[in-house]
């Protein structure tokens, strides 16, 4: 019985990506104070509670800060010049992070632009597009 | 002026803007070069210290700080609190405030990092830093000279030996052997190390000890 739960349980990594390739982000809700987090933390930031409720939320948000890797390292030549970027989610008061490709200038991605979580890419991490 | 630096060229902000981009907006005049180095310091009683007969400086208000390691976990990426922590808990432990420290030793990793550490440990309020080091409220001879040693950026950053390294520049500072970047009247410095973009931070504040 126990091999059986073993073999069945999911990492709360292989959780997100799950998450992730469905387009949406994997949160945890505090149970004892209900401030939301990105899946990987143990306590909570606010109140050090230790158990928590996994919600996927929408993986849609908008552009609050990025930088563009133009000259990419060894291994990313796939994605071309992308841009690293932090957004914050339409329907939570939280911030995720990935990468969106294909961005050569600033000009290509004004503060504030619409992304939404693409996928998950084994190499790359969490996927975005505009 | 710091015979130990690592980078011992003079730039112009006309070098800065034509170097080549890192990762934009910072191009590779904004960034420190990963050095080299080693530094070391010797922790002491104040008895021990003065039996000894040499030359030291005293450490009078430490503080460590964390923070969310994730960039996206911050509330506000213009400022790192775990440096906010640990200069709040050195200067209660110091007894002392921004305006009473002579010179600081922070961590510029990148140029944008010594704005925002220079707002975090209260020098200049918020926003105001960048044009107060344009105006040269930062130079040896400003209001508060931040890194008479060169800093990251210059006199390099050998990592580990980074933040040891800051103390040794006070060291220096406290006891002439500064030379040409000595911070004139100098008799409280501070010091500022993190790790990780911020997700630890520790600020240490010294004094000067007077020769009798």
């Amino acid at each position: 019985m126990i091999e059986e739960k073993l073999s069945t349980h999911k990492s709360t990594a292989e959780k997100f990506i799950e998450a992730a390739n469905r387009k949406k982000i994997l949160a945890q809700k505090c149970l004892k104070c209900g401030h939301l987090m990105l899946e990987t933390v143990f306590f909570c930031e606010k109140c050090a509670g230790n158990k928590f409720e996994q919600v996927d939320l929408e993986g849609s948000g908008i552009v609050v800060t990025y930088t563009i890797q133009a000259v990419v390292p060894e291994g990313f030549e796939d994605v071309g010049s992308y841009a690293w970027v932090v957004f914050k989610l339409d329907n939570a008061p939280l911030r995720a992070s990935g990468l969106l490709p294909g961005i050569k200038t600033p000009a290509d991605l004004p503060i504030g632009t619409k992304v939404r979580v693409a996928g998950y890419d084994p190499k790359h991490g969490l996927m975005l597009q505009k | 002026m710091n015979p130990k630096a690592h980078v011992h060229k003079k730039i112009t902000v006309d070098d800065v803007l034509k170097s080549p981009v890192v990762a934009s907006p910072l191009k590779l005049l904004d960034c420190c070069p990963f050095s080299d180095g080693a530094s070391g310091a010797i922790l002491c009683s104040e008895e021990f210290a003065k039996k000894s007969g040499r030359p030291y400086i005293e450490v009078i208000g430490s503080g460590r700080g964390a923070s969310p390691a994730s960039v996206q976990g911050r509330e506000d990426i213009t400022t790192i609190p775990s440096t906010v922590a640990a200069a709040r808990q050195a200067y209660k432990m110091a007894g002392v405030s921004p305006k009473d420290i002579d010179f600081a030793e922070v961590h510029d990793c990148f140029t944008i990092a010594e704005i925002i550490d220079i707002e975090d440990l209260g020098f200049f309020p918020k926003g105001k830093a960048a044009h107060a080091v344009r105006d040269g409220a930062t130079r040896l001879n400003g209001e508060i000279p931040i890194n008479p040693s060169g800093g990251l950026k210059s006199k390099g950053h050998p990592i580990g030996a980074t933040g040891v390294g800051q103390v040794a520049e006070v060291f220096e500072q406290f006891t002439g052997k500064a030379g040409e970047r000595t911070v004139p009247n100098s008799e409280i410095a501070l010091t500022h190390n993190f790790g990780a973009t911020g997700a630890s931070a520790a600020v240490h504040i010294f004094k000067k000890v007077d020769k009798k």
